[in-house]
This record gives structure tokens, C-alpha cells and sequence, in this order.
């Protein structure tokens, strides 16, 4: 895994971020090293030396106080300004043709400790990972289901919190085809930690294609094995909480209609392959301690059923 | 001249009464001094609580996905470091320097109100006991210090923690209002003949300042805690969505709070930097009447910058730059007084004491975290870096480079006071390098960590290489940063039985405590000499140019 | 070594404390504001209170504010007979007060409403508890300044500014319900 910087930008909403930190950061530095010279070189000219009589006791400037006052005090004011372009560049309010209110492309929930993703105009719901078409911004609206969480893809956009009641929008946009990192920014309890993002950004095209596929019901198991997952899935806990379209329709975990076609398991705790599928249903805790995946103490041949199973829900 | 009629009497017998009981004088004392070092004590025993805490944060988050601490663990302990730190520590702590030293400083006996000032200490010892306990309630509150709802609602933290949390910070609260009140009564109504607000010493005017904010910002704490708790014992609705309640009003209130409280986390800091330096650069302060007059800039600006902490809250772009603007523009009465520090030195004579050595660090390090505060005033900077690394690093060093050093610097300057002896210096030089080299190691990295997209409050992390690297170089600092304090503390024991002799004025200082034994009596002063400038005791060691005789002003008072 | 000002200390004290306690206040009573309107169904300002009734009490409690004013104006003459009448007056008029709080209360009560039935209740209940509870303090004090005035006090001018302090805490007890009252009764109910 790579970490991803407040310094790079994959969208041209970023880029002005960018730029206004890397300006900002340069002119903090300039301060800080002139600050540090004249304190050093202070500390070393005027140490005391055997013998020194009192010093002059200068009681003060009016001239240097007003001069220290006022340099601040501008420099602050054109980085307001800065900071005032950069908002309107990197954030701009959600717009849409007629003037109505823009419907959103991209639903995100935030939950104790996963992402719920809608694409309400192609009916698509899925689980922790984005993906988005090249190019194309989409209106992203933020809710929280529990606990207040904060949506953070550090190279594509400005974080925003997700506050239970209070819906927040943001425009999602990345340049160009590429995965990219982010995480949950505000301490929302005991697995914050594992609460990773993952935006996939892909050619309009295969956009297209994936949002076809995730439209589709969930695919019927057609070997004995997978049937008898499935026959789990539905007879043990597992369908409470979790949704199978054709199968199940709980909303209280990731929607699993497709998992077999994602990245990561777990919001970006384990790569997603039948290895760590089976890991990770054979004791959850190991992986996402005190997160609300039990433990369902399948027994061996139940476990390797249900990965078959869950392994056809591509 | 003009004496409270019973004071005289009372004080004698408290003498006695001192004399006798020994020890236990400690438990029913309402003499500032004493209530001054039990804070002290009781403050510098919970730093080494919430300094464990932070090596058990900094064990955890030594390699990706460590599994030394549960999450649950982790999420307790980081909640009651930043907890214990900033209500335990550093406000208590400065507490203790203000009720020892502001009395002396101004020439009078006590406290306007002695037993207020007691009530106020033990409220501040049984809450921090009350805090504590909550361990063995089997669940320490684990919500952040900042407790925002819902997380910290009864849904979401059924346990007691919580409760023990705002219990604790109510009684605290309620005795540091005490105290800011106290303060402020002692300034106005007990300062000697001739002190006028124009010859207060720095560190009472920021005391006072100090007060004021206490009294001001700490109420909006009381409300948050008290709707907390009527939400979460009464089943009552401030900050339930299902109900139409709003968790964002939580945070208003909160940092209506928090913000303020940074300044007076900070403030009496600024005080302490503001005798030391000029003490040891043997100048005048440059700029004083700047210098205290930016301070109440500050106290004043510190009520309209809160929403600050709630850029990434999606106020709108209005608010956010309303807020924005307030923020730099507090930066501006900082930065003045940086420049008059330095000014004070510039053509000075600076003897370089342990005390002098930790009030220049502080120079630098409250600069880098000033400046890197400034960096989260510009919005769309702090909708990157906010809840990231780079917070962590920026609060800690305002806190632990800025108001942490300056504590340092102000203990090897007033120990000698206190106690009579000297702290060591040789050791006060280990204590001093161990505690800068340990401080930069931890926390500078931090802010690339922030950069490289490590959120904060996370009880571990993936395995990412710059990001392993980073947290291990922290840990190492941290861990030296742990001996530092063992330096400090072997260095205080020693101290106090087998310390040098201090006299009363080790320093040749300038200001009233230096004229009276060390420690002072129980009625602080036989004498105290006549005070017509901020020095009184410039002006009685240099007759031949005394302070007085300077500017327009200060020669007509006199005249 | 001498104060100037130390037969102030008590009124500093008071004046910083009622400043204090403002701002505690306005946050609950902020909270109101915010919330008022987001409980239509359940009890709310519109169909819960009543402004007369409570007005009447209110004036009440005001009018304890006036005889504050005079007990203390008697004992800065040192006129301490009128001193305990006047304050006797003050703890009478503040016991109305306090018991007409009660019933109303009752009366929601009876009609199953409580602090936690919605956000009405819930900030009606902190706002209008809290100060209910300033209000009991406040006779808890005046009950004190009755006792010692009783036992001769107010022949030293540190005790006279004490009682000014007692005094100067009622007053804002008082004024903290002015903002109460218009703004939950009045401004609420409108």
C-alpha cells in the first residue's frame, strides 16, 4: 500500500489546494527560518561574558512595535485572499443546469465501520469502494448512519464530515484512470482505524460496464457447494445483517450482492481473495477487533462452502 | 494602612498552626504557597500518568499493525492522555504558579479569598481522583478529550466512562472557575501601594488575562457537559438526531470552550517567558505596555475563533471565512510578542541558565507550532490536514514545545523559591537536551506524517513504509522523551534535601517575590519596598537609574 | 504593606462570578432558540405554556428584586431593622416564585411530560431547572444573610460589601429570568 499525500493532486479540485499549501507552507518557513536566526545569532553575539556591567535597558520602539505589527498583519491579509480563491476552486457549491437542486450522482453513508455507496441514477449500491469515471465529477452526498465520520481521499478532494442529520455535499472528481487511498478522519470509535477508502477511477467506458454489472442481481450458485453456501448464507446469521440481492435485504453491514468483484474486504483491511475471505470469516475479530462482524463459528467444511459461495458473487 | 481587621490574627495563628502540625498543615492549609505546591505536585503526578499514557500510545503505533493495545484499550488511553494532559496538567499546573506567585508578586499576603483558593484545589484533586477511577469502573471514557456526540452519547459509550468523564470535568471546571475568580479579585483589590496596573509583573497581567478567559470560556464547558449528561442520564435530546437534536451544537459549544482554553493553556506561558528572559538577558522587557496590551488582544480575539476546529463540518463557505479571518488575525498579537522576546535579548548581557535555555527553546518551538497553526487558519489547507498527524504535531508543539517548556523554564527559575535550593544545572542540562533532542524527535515527523495522509486517533495503521519509518522515529522520541522527565524528577528529589542554598534573589531579579526569604513566610513580606515602576527592585539596586525616571508617563506619577 | 481596595474583594468576586454564570445560561438558552419549532408534534412552547400564568409569578420575582434593593440600601445606612424586614420580603416573594415553578412543573408532569419527551422538554427542563436551582441558592444565601444580620452583622463595612455581594446575586438571578421569560414565554409562545 502506498500513502497518499496532501501534496500530490489527481483532480483538478485539488490542484488549487495544492498549490495554496505548498505557497503558504514556503512563507511559514521564511518566517520560522528568520525567527530561528535572529534568536540564534542573538543567543550567541549578546551571552554575558565575565565582567559585563548592566546592559542598556531599552524599554522600547514605537516604530519597530508598529512595523511588527503591520508586515503580519498584511502578509496575513493576501493569504486571506488566497484562501478565499482556493475555497471557490477547490469547493465549488453543487450546481445544475436549471438552477433546481441538483440531485446527487454518489450516495455515501458513513457506518461503525464501513462505507455504504448508492449510484442513485443507475440504482447500484455497493460497499467501501468507489468508483468514479475519469474526467467526470459527480456530486457526492455525505450522511452518517451512526456516529459522526469525515469522507477523506486526500488526492482528489477537501475532507468533509458525514453528520448523522445532516446531509453535506461534495463534488468527487479524479483526472485520470488510477486507484486512490483515503481513510475516515474523524474518530467515529474502536475501528476508525480500519476504516479505509478506496476510489477506483476508471475510463467512462469501463465506468460504464462495472455500473452494468453492479446493477445485476447476484448471480444463482450453480455447484453444490455454492448452493449450500448459499443455504448458510440464508440460515445462519448472516442474511440479518448483510444484503444478497435475490437472497437477502438487510442493510445493517455491506451490501454483498458483488463482493467477489471488489479490491479489499473489510473496508480495505485485507486484499480480497479466497485465502483472506476465509480468514477473515473464520474469526473476524483477528482482523477488525471489536468491530460488529461476530464470529459465526462456522465449521470447516461450512467455511470453505461459504467462501465458494461468496467467491461466485462477481 | 487600611487591613482586613481579622487578617492579622488568623495569620498568626495559621503560623502557628503551620509550625505544629507539620505534615498535615498540607491538608487544612489555606495558605497560597502551600496551595500553590500541592497543585504543583498533584499536577506533576498526573504528568506522569499522562506522560505513561502517551508512551503507551507511542508503544502501540511503534509498527503497523501492532497488537499491543485492543482498540478499545487505545481508544481509552489516547482519551485520557489528552484528558489528564490538558485538564490534569497543564491548567493546574499553571493554576499552581499563579496562586503561589501572583500574591507575591503583587505585594500581598494571600488569596483576596485563602479558602476559596483551598475549595478550588481539592475540587481539582477529587475530580482528577474521580477521573482516574473510572479505570476501575473497568472503562475509562475512550470519546477523545473533545467527546463529540453521538460517539459520546449513551448509544454509542454505554458504559460509565463517559459519566466519569463529565463528572469530573464539572467538579474540575467549577474549581477552576474558583480559582480564575480568585485571581482576579486578588489583582484588583490586593496589590500593594503604588502597584498600578501599569507596574503589574508580566506574568500577573497574563494571570489576570488568564483569569478572565477562565471565567469566560470555562461556563461554556459546564453547559456542554451538563446537556451531556441530561442526554445521557435523563434521556434528554440536545444532541439526539432521531429527536431533530443537532450533534453540531455539541461542538459549538465545545470549542466555544476548547478554543479559548488553548490561550489559557498558553497565556500564563507567555508570562513566565516574559520574567524569564528579561531576567536573564539583564533588560528591561521590550515593548511592556505591547506586550500586555497584545495579550488582551488575544484574550479578546481567543471568543470569536472556535468554529476554527469545524472547518470540515460543512458550515459554508461564509462562516468558514468568517472564522478564517479571525484566526490570522490572532496570529498578529503573537507574533508581536515573539518579536519583543527577541527584542529583549537583542543587546542584552544573557546569562544562559538552565531556566534561559528552556525559555529560547520555547522561542523556537512555539513558533513552529504558531506557524503551523497559521497554516490551519487558511481553509482549504485544514480541510486537508485537519484530524491528520499534522494537527498532532502542530498542538504539541504550542503545547508541549511552547507552554511545556516555558513551565520548565519557570520551574528552574522560581524552584529556588519555593523551596530555598537551587535545581541543580548540571542535571537541569541533561534535563534540558533530553527534552529537546526526545520533543523534535517525536513530533516533527509528525507533520509529514499528516502530510503523507496519516489520520490521528487511529490505534494503528497499515502497513505503509513511510509511514512505519515515521512512527518508529516518533516512538524513539518519545521513549527519550520519558528519560527527560525521570532527569527532571531525579533532579527535583535531589534538589530539594541537597540543592545549593538559593538566599532570597539567586537571580538578581527584579520583581516583589525576590524580596522576601526563600521560601517566604507564611505572611510573605516583613517589608515590602515601595513599588513606582514594574521593577521594584531595579529601582532599589540601581538608585542611580531607576525605572521610574524613564518615559513621560511613569515620571509625572511619580512627581 | 497595605491594599487599597480590599473592601472590594467581595464585589469583584460577585460581579466576575455573575459574568460567568451568564455565559452558562446563555449556551441553555441558546439551545432553545436553536431547537424552538423542531417539536411540532410532541409539547412544545405553543401548546405547553402559559405566559400569563407564569408572568404573574415572574413579577413576582422581580418584584423580590425591589425589596433586594431596599434591604440593602438599609443596611448601607445602617438601618438593620428595616435591613431584615425588607430581606424577609425578598425570601417570601423568591418562595412564590420558586412554588409556582414547582406546580407548573407538577402540571407537566401530570401530563406526562418530562425532560426527556422531546427537544422542547429537554431544553425547557435545563433552562428553567437550572435557574430554578440559581433561585433556591439564592434563598439558601439570603437565609444566611438573615442569620448573621440577626447576630449583628453589618458593623464593619467588609461585611456591608458582603452583603452587597448577596445582594448583587439575587439581582442577577432576577435579570437571568427576564431573558428566561421573554425569551421562552414570550418570544416561544408567540
Amino acid at each position: 500500500m502506498h500513502a497518499s499525500s496532501v501534496l500530490q493532486a489527481h483532480s483538478r479540485l485539488d490542484q488549487p489546494i495544492v498549490h495554496l499549501t505548498i505557497v503558504v507552507t514556503a512563507i511559514m518557513f521564511a518566517i520560522l527560518v528568520l525567527v530561528f536566526f535572529l534568536v540564534v545569532f542573538a543567543s550567541i553575539r549578546y551571552r554575558s561574558r565575565a565582567g559585563m556591567p548592566e546592559p542598556y535597558q531599552n524599554f522600547g520602539s514605537k516604530k519597530l512595535e508598529i512595523t511588527w505589527t503591520v508586515l503580519p498583519f498584511l502578509l496575513l491579509v493576501s493569504i486571506f485572499v488566497l484562501t478565499v480563491i482556493t475555497m471557490g476552486d477547490s469547493d465549488p457549491p453543487p450546481t445544475s443546469p436549471g438552477g433546481a437542486d441538483p440531485s446527487p450522482d454518489l450516495i455515501i453513508i458513513g457506518h461503525q465501520f464501513w462505507w455504504e455507496i448508492h449510484y442513485p441514477k443507475a440504482g447500484v449500491t455497493t460497499a467501501n469502494e468507489i468508483h468514479l469515471p475519469a474526467g467526470q465529477r459527480l456530486l457526492t452526498r455525505l450522511e452518517a448512519a451512526d456516529v459522526i465520520h469525515d469522507f477523506w481521499v486526500p488526492e482528489l478532494s477537501r475532507k468533509m464530515d458525514m453528520i448523522p442529520g445532516t446531509p453535506n455535499e461534495i463534488w468527487l472528481l479524479a483526472d485520470h484512470p488510477g486507484t486512490f487511498l483515503g481513510t475516515c478522519a474523524e474518530f467515529c470509535g474502536n475501528e476508525h482505524a480500519w476504516m479505509r477508502i478506496r476510489v477506483i477511477s476508471q475510463s467512462p467506458q469501463d465506468f460504464t460496464n462495472w455500473e452494468q454489472q453492479q446493477s445485476q442481481a447476484a448471480s444463482v450458485p450453480n455447484n453444490p457447494a455454492a448452493q449450500r453456501g448459499e443455504q448458510l448464507f440464508r440460515t445462519m446469521s448472516c442474511a440479518n445483517c448483510h444484503a444478497i440481492r435475490g437472497v437477502s435485504s438487510a442493510e445493517v453491514g455491506p451490501d454483498l450482492t458483488h463482493l467477489a468483484s471488489r479490491e479489499t474486504l473489510a473496508a480495505g483491511r485485507l486484499e480480497n481473495n479466497p485465502v483472506n475471505l476465509e480468514a477473515w470469516l473464520h474469526d473476524p475479530n483477528n482482523f477488525k477487533p471489536q468491530s460488529y462482524m461476530p464470529n459465526v463459528n462456522l465449521k470447516p467444511d461450512d467455511l470453505t462452502a461459504m467462501v465458494t459461495y461468496l467467491e461466485t458473487l462477481q | 494602612m487600611s487591613e482586613v481587621p481579622v487578617a492579622l490574627p488568623v495569620l498568626r495563628k495559621l503560623e502557628r498552626f503551620e509550625k505544629e502540625a507539620g505534615m498535615l498543615s498540607w491538608l487544612a492549609s489555606v495558605d497560597h504557597k502551600q496551595i500553590g505546591i500541592l497543585y504543583l505536585i498533584t499536577a506533576l503526578i498526573f504528568f506522569i500518568a499522562g506522560g505513561v499514557e502517551a508512551l503507551l500510545i507511542r508503544t502501540q503505533l511503534m509498527f503497523p499493525e501492532n497488537r499491543f493495545l485492543q482498540p478499545d484499550a487505545y481508544n481509552q488511553i489516547f482519551t485520557m492522555h489528552g484528558t489528564t494532559m490538558i485538564f490534569l496538567v497543564v491548567v493546574p499546573g499553571l493554576l499552581g504558579l499563579m496562586v503561589y506567585l501572583v500574591p507575591l508578586m503583587i505585594g500581598a499576603r494571600d488569596m483576596a479569598f485563602p479558602r476559596l483558593n483551598a475549595l478550588a484545589y481539592w475540587l481539582y484533586a477529587i475530580g482528577g481522583c474521580l477521573l482516574y477511577f473510572s479505570f476501575f469502573a473497568h472503562d475509562a471514557p475512550a470519546a477523545g478529550w473533545f467527546a463529540y456526540t453521538p460517539l459520546s452519547e449513551k448509544p454509542y459509550s454505554n458504559l460509565q466512562g463517559m459519566d466519569y468523564w463529565a463528572l469530573s470535568l464539572l467538579v474540575i471546571g467549577v474549581g477552576t472557575v474558583a480559582t480564575g475568580l480568585n485571581v482576579i479579585a486578588t489583582v484588583a483589590t490586593m496589590r500593594v501601594k503604588g502597584m498600578s496596573l501599569r507596574h503589574l509583573p508580566l506574568f500577573t497581567w497574563m494571570s489576570l488575562i488568564n483569569s478572565f478567559l477562565i471565567i469566560g470560556a470555562m461556563p461554556a464547558l459546564n453547559a456542554a457537559l451538563v446537556m451531556l449528561l441530561i442526554d445521557r442520564q435523563l434521556h434528554g435530546n440536545f444532541f439526539r438526531p432521531a429527536a431533530g437534536g443537532t450533534p453540531i451544537y455539541w461542538q459549538h459549544v465545545f470549542w466555544n470552550f476548547g478554543h479559548p482554553e488553548v490561550y489559557i493553556m498558553v497565556l500564563p506561558a507567555f508570562g513566565i517567558i516574559s520574567e524569564v528572559i528579561p531576567v536573564f538577558s539583564r533588560k528591561v522587557i521590550y515593548g511592556y505596555a505591547v506586550v500586555a496590551g497584545s495579550t488582551v488582544a488575544i484574550a479578546l480575539l481567543s471568543f470569536g475563533v472556535w468554529a476554527h476546529h469545524m472547518f470540515a463540518v460543512g458550515m459554508g463557505h461564509f462562516l468558514d471565512m468568517i472564522f478564517a479571518a479571525s484566526s490570522m488575525l490572532i496570529a498578529v498579537p503573537t507574533g508581536i510578542k515573539i518579536f519583543n522576546w527577541i527584542a529583549t535579548m537583542w543587546g542584552g548581557a544573557i546569562r544562559f541558565t538552565t531556566a534561559m535555555w528552556f525559555a529560547v527553546a520555547f522561542l523556537l518551538m512555539f513558533t513552529m507550532g504558531g506557524l503551523s497553526g497559521v497554516m490551519f487558519a487558511v481553509v482549504p489547507i485544514d480541510w486537508q490536514l485537519t484530524d491528520t498527524y499534522f494537527v498532532v504535531a502542530h498542538m504539541h508543539y504550542v503545547l508541549f514545545g511552547g507552554t511545556a517548556f516555558a513551565v520548565f523554564a519557570g520551574l528552574y527559575y522560581w524552584f529556588p523559591k519555593f523551596t530555598g535550593r537551587m535545581l541543580s544545572e548540571t542535571l537541569g542540562k541533561w534535563h534540558f537536551w533530553l527534552t529537546f533532542v526526545g520533543f523534535n524527535l517525536t513530533f516533527l515527523v509528525q507533520h509529514n506524517l499528516g502530510i503523507l495522509g496519516m489520520p490521528r486517533r487511529v490505534f494503528t495503521y497499515p502497513d505503509i513504509h513511510a509511514w512505519n519509518v515515521l512512527n518508529f522515529i516518533s516512538t524513539m522520541g518519545a521513549y527519550l522523551l520519558g528519560v527527560s522527565v525521570l532527569v527532571f524528577l531525579w533532579n527535583v528529589i535531589r534538589s530539594r534535601r541537597r540543592g545549593e542554598i538559593a538566599g532570597p534573589d539567586p537571580w538578581d531579579a527584579w520583581t516583589l517575590e525576590w524580596a522576601t526569604s526563600s521560601p517566604p513566610p507564611v505572611h510573605n513580606f516583613d517589608y515590602v519596598p515601595p513599588v513606582r515602576s514594574a521593577r521594584p527592585l531595579w529601582d532599589l539596586k540601581h538608585p542611580e537609574n531607576p525605572d521610574w525616571q524613564r518615559g513621560g508617563r511613569t515620571r509625572a506619577h511619580v512627581r | 504593606m497595605s491594599a487599597e481596595f480590599v473592601h472590594h474583594k467581595n464585589r469583584v468576586l460577585i460581579l466576575a462570578f455573575i459574568f460567568s454564570e451568564s455565559i452558562f445560561f446563555a449556551f441553555l438558552i441558546t439551545a432553545f432558540v436553536l431547537y424552538h419549532g423542531r417539536s411540532p408534534d410532541g409539547p412544545n412552547a405553543h401548546n405547553t405554556l402559559e405566559p400569563v400564568k407564569t408572568g404573574i409569578y415572574s413579577i413576582i420575582l422581580w418584584a423580590s428584586s425591589l425589596t433586594m434593593w431596599l434591604s440593602e440600601k438599609s443596611m448601607m445606612s445602617f438601618r438593620f431593622e428595616h435591613c431584615k424586614r425588607w430581606l424577609e420580603a425578598t425570601m417570601i416573594l423568591g418562595a412564590i416564585f420558586l412554588i409556582g415553578q414547582g406546580l407548573e412543573y407538577h402540571g407537566m408532569f401530570a401530563r406526562g411530560i418530562s425532560i426527556g419527551t422531546d427537544l422542547f422538554a429537554t431544553t425547557f427542563f435545563s433552562t428553567t431547572g437550572f435557574h430554578g436551582l440559581h433561585v433556591f441558592i439564592g434563598l439558601i444565601v439570603l437565609l444566611i444573610m438573615r442569620g448573621l444580620t440577626g447576630a449583628g452583622f453589618g458593623q464593619e463595612e467588609y461585611q456591608r460589601e458582603g452583603f452587597l455581594a448577596a445582594s448583587y446575586y439575587w439581582h442577577f438571578v432576577d435579570a437571568v429570568w427576564v431573558a428566561v421569560f421573554f425569551i421562552l414565554y414570550v418570544w416561544g409562545t408567540r
